[in-house]
Formats: structure tokens, sequence, C-alpha cells
């Protein structure tokens, strides 16, 4: 997601806290003994292993190791949505909007986060309808369209994922570093093969069974913490000491700094990393098709509340007037758990952090199995041709040789975040093509590939400032951007009221913009180049596609797109397998 | 009157992140009850 928590990655983010010398700070931070972060950390992953032990087979079904049979329940689907959602990333960049825009700033990184999930649920019910059977995302565009469009999204995800899975082990190591004598190395290994370990054998069915005990240490973690460090710190009285602390930007809950540097930019990304990012669409695929509503309604409520409520640490660290240590935004949240918190509950901070990297770091393997085993190792043999068993090998292939990756990533070898600023921008101009692809027989390969290149060729210099924006130039992007706007809006407003009233409502917010936006945004290039990305690859697409003569039939897609591995007995009906897992945990 | 405001502002999500904990904890552990008294695996 081009300008939400990823973007705060790519700008520094945790990475730098480890070069940057983050461990050197650690005379600031309480640590927890050896024993107990070992004790701590086995307890957390030698539980998760425990639960994916228990649904384990010795042959697992390829399509299950994807998707887990395409029937998963409210509460197991609610819990994993919630789960992967929520990252330490987004926990440690909530803090710091707190902590950078005052009152307003959790909730414009929490909340956009959040509707992103709802805005969403429209589109995921037409994807359902149209390709029932799909592993991801990427396999229907395939399908769709060819090649080029899948490669688009596969190739991205791979990307993605590898980025968020590093970054992810790159947060675990810091926090150890920063809580206990351990390095940030050991940290880094010890998460990395805690992970992989509970993901390999059961692939996504772990992954996703797995995310609720990590929700259930996520959510009840800040349901204790918030309120104990809010009391540990002064309780109300933090508030009216500290309230000259507070410029009076920070102070109005209405910000327009708040608004235009931290929330703008993320409603403009909003449907962008929902839509191109497997994680969410294997979720999709998942769910039982009548849960669906359900499951992404409670996990945008569970996400928005989690991440504003840990953002609060951010909003009261600066009514407290403290300093970050060594001036890095990023020590705020352990900071905070480390001044205010009893040891005992420094631990469940621990874990709280460890449980959101862990859920996202799994189903970022998920993701990357499922991308390497439909969309390569599938496409290339073909769906009839495909042997489970090689399929299987491949997707725990994949999980080590990425796990291995992300933890070269890690070690600072090369830096991988580099390359987020441009999945965001390509996931960004994919939204309207893949969108429009679900709905309207007459986008073609050639329209969706040329929009979404053309997009990107445009996004870059905006992004970057490669061109002098002070004059008719900056103008000219603030038309597009503001066609931008209504895009977005428009496609937002489709998913719930249909075409209609999103041609109303992209046309009203585009013209109501206009004003305010024509001669400034470019100013705001974060923003500015994804609201530019959305237009020209929608006008393109557009463009291209009202004029072609092509009228797909989409029950194409469900015919082409089925199990790989119809072995029913191991998506549901794995009686025998769990006996004897169950017989042999007892 | 506004540190009260706060106060709740700060404090009304952990509220509601224990009545989402809630929901979604009961729907898993009817699933995983459903699931035994059916005899198969929840996932």
């Amino acid at each position: 997601m081009l300008g939400a928590h990823l973007a705060w990655l790519a700008s520094g983010g945790l990475a730098m806290n480890e070069r940057n010398g983050m461990t050197h700070e650690n005379a600031d931070f309480y640590q927890l003994s050896g024993w107990t972060v070992i004790l701590l950390l086995v307890l957390f992953y030698g539980g998760t292993l425990l639960m994916s032990a228990f649904i384990g087979k010795k042959k697992e079904n390829a399509d299950g190791y994807m998707t887990a049979g395409n029937k998963l329940g409210f509460g197991i689907s609610a819990a994993s949505m919630t789960a992967t959602w929520i990252w330490a990333s987004s926990m440690y960049a909530s803090a710091t909007s707190g902590y950078t825009y005052g009152i307003s700033g959790p909730i414009h990184y929490g909340l956009w986060g959040a509707l992103m999930i709802l805005f969403i649920y429209p589109f995921g019910r037409r994807i359902r309808a149209v390709a029932p059977k799909a592993h991801t995302l990427a396999e229907v565009m395939y399908v769709r369209h060819g090649r080029s469009s899948q490669l688009m999204l596969a190739g991205s995800n791979v990307v993605g994922s590898l980025i968020s899975l590093t970054s992810n082990f790159i947060a675990g190591g810091a926090l150890v570093a920063l809580l206990s004598p351990f390095s940030f190395g050991q940290g880094v290994i010890a998460v990395a093969a805690g992970v992989l370990l509970y993901t390999l054998w059961s692939g996504f069915r772990a992954s996703v069974l797995t995310d609720f005990a990590q929700v259930l240490a996520m959510l009840g973690a800040v349901v204790v913490i918030i309120p104990a460090v809010f009391f540990a710190a002064g309780g109300p009285g933090m508030f009216e000491a500290g309230a000259q602390n507070l410029t009076p930007e920070q102070s109005n809950f209405f910000s327009s700094e708040a608004f235009l540097n931290q929330g703008a930019p993320y409603i403009a990304a909003v449907l962008a990393y929902a839509i191109g990012n497997q994680t969410i669409a294997q979720r999709l695929f998942a769910v039982r098709e009548d849960l669906i509503k359900k499951t992404f309604v409670t996990a945008t409520v569970g996400y928005g509340a989690t991440v504003i409520g840990v953002g609060m640490l951010g909003v009261m660290a600066l009514y407290l007037g403290l300093a970050p240590a060594g001036g890095d935004l990023n020590n705020l949240i352990p900071q905070m758990a480390s001044t205010y918190l009893h040891p005992i509950l420094l631990g469940v901070f621990l874990i709280m952090i460890i449980g959101a990297l862990s859920s996202t770091a799994d189903s970022d393997l998920s993701a990357l199995s499922s991308i390497m085993m439909a969309d390569v190792y599938g496409q290339t043999v073909g769906k009839d041709k495909a042997n489970a068993k090689t399929m299987l090998l491949v997707g725990r292939v994949t999980m080590i040789v990425a796990t291995a990756a992300a933890l070269y990533f890690a070690s600072g070898q090369m830096s991988i975040l580099d390359l987020l600023v441009f999945v965001g921008a390509l996931w960004g101009a994919l939204v309207f093509p893949v969108i429009a692809s679900f709905y309207w027989e007459k986008v073609t390969n050639k329209a969706f590939t040329v929009s979404v290149v053309v997009a990107l060729a445009t996004f870059l210099p905006v992004r970057f400032g490669w061109l002098p924006m002070d004059g008719a130039i900056g103008i000219v992007f603030d038309v597009i951007s503001v066609v931008g706007i209504g895009v977005v809006l428009g496609l937002m407003a489709f998913g719930f009221f249909g075409l209609k009233w999103a041609k109303i409502i992209a046309a009203a917010g585009a013209i109501i913009a206009a004003p305010f936006a024509i001669g400034n945004l470019h100013d705001y290039a974060v923003l500015s180049g994804s609201l530019v990305a959305y237009a020209v690859s929608t006008v393109v697409c557009y463009l291209m596609s009202a004029r072609s003569t092509m009228n797909f039939d989409f029950d194409t897609i469900k015919q082409r797109i089925g199990d790989f591995d119809p072995d029913e007995a191991a998506t549901s009906t794995a009686d025998s397998d769990v006996a004897g897992h169950t017989a042999a945990l007892k | 009157m506004e540190t009260l405001l706060l106060t709740v502002y700060v404090l009304i999500w952990p509220v509601i992140v224990a009545g989402t904990l809630y929901v979604i904890s009961r729907g898993f552990f009817k699933e995983w009850a459903e699931s035994r008294r059916e005899g198969r695996s929840i996932i």
C-alpha cells in the first residue's frame, strides 16, 4: 500500500533501527531476563506448533494447503483477517502518527486501514461468485486476460510478501534486542524459525488456525496494556499537566495537517493494498461465501480498534513530553511499555508484538507458496496435469527459500524495502483494471497491461519529483489527481451502491475537491503520486476497453479454475489423521 | 470536560477490542464444538 504503513517502512521503518544503532539505546529500556524471553518464545511458538500439529495430516491436500477448502467458518476467518491485517509495523506507525500529529493521528492511521477491509467486501463477494474455486487473484487474471496481467499481480505479490516478511523479521529482531539480553540477529532467527516451523507442513490451514491464538494474544494484550499504561502514566491528569506539550494542530481533532499528510494518502491507498495483496485474496477465497460480509465487518472493527488503541500510546507519550530514545520514533511503543508496565505486563507486550508480526509473516509465507504452486507450477503444467505431491513440494520449498531470502535481506545485505514504493504504485495502478475485469466484459488484456504500465510511468516523476512542479506541469498533475480523487470515491461507492451512484459520487467528489486541490496537491508527492496512478490507469483502461469488441463470458473462469487436488479426504474429513495426531499429542 | 472526553477517547478502544475479541472467540468455539460433534476437523 503506497501511502500506508508499508511506505512508512520504506522511508525508514524498523529496518533502520538496527542499522542506526537502535540496540545501543538499550540502557533506556527495562530488559526481561534471557530465560524469561526464551520461555515466552517457547510458549508462543510451541503453542502455535502444537495447534498446527493438531490439524496436520500425513498427506496434505494441495488445495487445502492454499485455501483450506474454501469453507472456513466465521470465527477462524474473522480472526485470521484481523491478525493478518495487524502487523508490528501498523502498531508502531499508529503510535508514531499519534506522537507526530496529536490526538487525531491514530485515527488517520487506523481508521483508513480498517475501512480498507470494509470497502473490499462487496468486490470480494463478486470475485468469489465469478471464481469460487480460485487460489490466487493472479490465477483468475490469467484466465480472464492472459500471462502479462497474471505476471503483474503475481510478481508484485512475490516482492510485496518478501518485503513484508523481511520487515516482520526485522521487527522481531529489533524488539528482542531492545527488551532482552539477546542480539538482533538471534531475535530474527528465533522469529523466522518459529514461524516457518508451524507453517511449513500445513501451509494456509496452519496459518489461519494459529491466527486465532495470535488474535487472542494480540487483542487480549491491547485490552490490558492500554489502560495499564494510561493509569500508570498518571491517568486523566496527564491531559491537564501535559496540554502545553501539544501544538494547536496536535490538539485539534480535525487537524488538516494530520489529514493531508497522514489520512489522505491512506484513503488513496485504501483499495490498492486490499485488491492487490494475495494475503487478503487468499482469505477471501477461503471463507465460506455466505460469511464474507460478517467476516470483513468484524475484521474492520477489530483492526481499527486495536491499531487506533495502540496509537494512543503515541498520544500519551506526546502529553507526557516523552522524547523517543535516540530520537527514533519507532522506539516509542517499547519505551512506553518499558517505562510504565510491570515486568509481567512487559512480557505480555512482547507477546503482543511477536503475535502481530508472526501472524503476518505466516500469511506471507502462505501467499508466496500459493503463488508458486498455482501461478507458476499449476499454470505451467496445466490444471489437469498438475501433480498434487509435486505441488505441495513446490509450496514447502517456496516457504523455506522465502524464509532464507528474508533472513538475508533482514541481515542488511540488500535493502529490499526500497522496492516497496514500486509495489505500492503497481497495486494502485492495478486497482481499476482488476476490478473492471470482474464486472465489465469489454476489458482486454491489452487495455489491462497498457493502462498499468502507463500509470506506473506517470507515477514515477510525480512521486520522486523528477519534474518541476511549480508551473503548468504542477497544475496538469493536480488536475489528473482530481480525476484520481473521483476514481477512488467512485470505486468505493461502486462496491456498495452500483454504477449509477458511483458516477454521481465520483463526479461530485472531483468537483468539490478541485478548487482546493488544483494548485496545491502536487506539494504532497505521496498522495499526488497515488492519485495519478489511479487516474491514469482508469482513463487508459476505460478508453481502450470501451472501443473493444470483446465480450468475455465470466462463466469461463468457473469452468477453467478448479481444484488441483480432487482428493477431498484432506480438506474436510480428515478424521483418521486428526485422530492419529490427537492420540500422538496425548 | 476536555479531560473527561480525552480519557474516554483513549480508553474506548480497549473496550471495543474486548467486544470484538468476544465475538471472534464465541464464533471460533462454536465452530469448534460443531466440528467435534460432527467428528470432523475444524479446518
